[in-house]
């Protein structure tokens, strides 16, 4: 942390942050959790002809058309919550005291696993906003109309962004449970206090 | 010994799972009860499949938080003060396993009836939902962030015996 942000003069808690939980990481499960599945319904009305006799089967009333809502809409609730994801976690990497010394399990120090973090954050933010913006076009005016909605540039475009948002994922853990960032009990450790003195 | 199976987070694999698997309970349960409130309120009727969709997937997603959640509780080691929490957290995840797949039932019944509309009271029973996975999810935090389970500085006092 840079140690004039103390200026601020914030209450800071034993977490290094002026409330008792991180934001960041609650507004990520949101982040992820609809934009995976967007990909994924939109991968399922892809796929449609495939899995018919599968729904059919089931006797699961479900249209093509739904699949790509579902794709769609899912992904703009996304780029709307991933502004916030994204703030909030600058917010608390400006505030963070990333522990010097120790390595994590890709052998990489805090300091580099935060950056890191930082910079992938807002180029994912720019791609899922970017994607969001292809996938309107697609829906309003390429493929309007069309059976299949999106094209398979898109998807594939999708798919290796959800393999960033793995790796990019994994740094977050990392800097939760390795280097302990924003931890309570492990900054009570710390300064020779037991955590077991929290109510 | 089965520590020599369990890395520094006390976990037999690199990272814990629970908090990913719960991305598709927590973000699919709030759109879903959001997407029913954009489609009573615009007459929107496309906002009830993605409503639907979205609940299907959280009552799936639901199953296997339960069960990575039981299985990282039981190695989590929690000490005194976290005790009481993860309890808790675990008592209202497993409620919420039997109201997400009642409400996922009642949704479909009504979706089979009429896809084109939501009573009030559905909506109502929605927003109460989503005040108790908001509650469990501070929970969850609460034990992650607030207590440490399963983050190394933790798991090392615990193995030490320097937190019991």
């Amino acid at each position: 942390m840079n140690p004039r942000l103390l200026e601020l003069g914030l209450p800071l808690g034993p977490n290094g942050l002026p409330y008792p939980i991180p934001i960041h990481p609650n507004l990520v499960h949101l982040t992820l959790g609809l934009f995976i599945i967007a990909v994924v319904f939109d991968l399922a009305g892809a796929f449609y002809p495939v899995e018919r006799s599968l729904i059919k089967f089931f006797g699961i009333p479900a249209g093509r058309a739904n699949f790509f809502d579902v794709g769609w809409y899912n992904l703009v609730a996304a780029a709307g919550i991933t502004f916030f994801t994204v703030a909030a976690g600058f917010f608390e990497i400006m505030l963070a005291n990333p522990p010097a010394g120790i390595r994590s399990a890709w052998g990489w120090l805090a300091l580099p696993t935060m950056l890191w973090h930082g910079v992938g954050g807002v180029l994912l933010l720019a791609t899922i906003v970017g994607l969001t913006v292809w996938r309107g076009m697609q829906r309003f005016i390429w493929r309007k109309g069309q059976s299949r909605q999106v094209q398979w540039g898109y998807l594939g475009a999708c798919v290796l962004t959800i393999g960033a948002l793995y790796l990019h994922g994994t740094l977050g853990a990392q800097m939760g449970s390795e280097f302990a960032i924003h931890n309570t009990a492990a900054g009570l450790l710390r300064q020779g206090k037991s955590p077991n003195t929290l109510k | 010994m089965v520590d020599s199976f369990l890395n520094e987070y006390n976990l037999p694999y690199p990272d814990p799972i629970h908090p990913i698997i719960v991305h598709f309970v927590i973000a699919m349960i709030l759109f879903s009860v959001l997407c029913d409130l954009l489609g009573f309120l615009t007459r929107r009727n496309r906002f009830f499949e993605v409503s639907w969709w979205n609940l299907v997937v959280a009552s799936v997603s639901i199953f296997f938080a339960i069960l990575f959640g039981q299985f990282e509780a039981a190695l989590a080691e929690p000490y005194e003060a976290a005790r009481p929490v993860l309890q808790l957290h675990t008592l209202i995840g497993w409620s919420l396993g039997a109201l997400v797949v009642g409400m996922t039932a009642w949704r479909s019944y009504l979706r089979l009836h009429n896809p084109l509309k939501v009573p009030p009271v559905y909506l109502g029973a929605g927003l109460l939902l989503s005040g108790l996975v908001c509650y469990q999810v501070l929970l969850g935090a609460k034990l992650v962030w607030v207590y440490g389970l399963h983050t190394s500085p933790v798991v090392e006092a615990t193995r030490k015996g320097l937190l019991r």
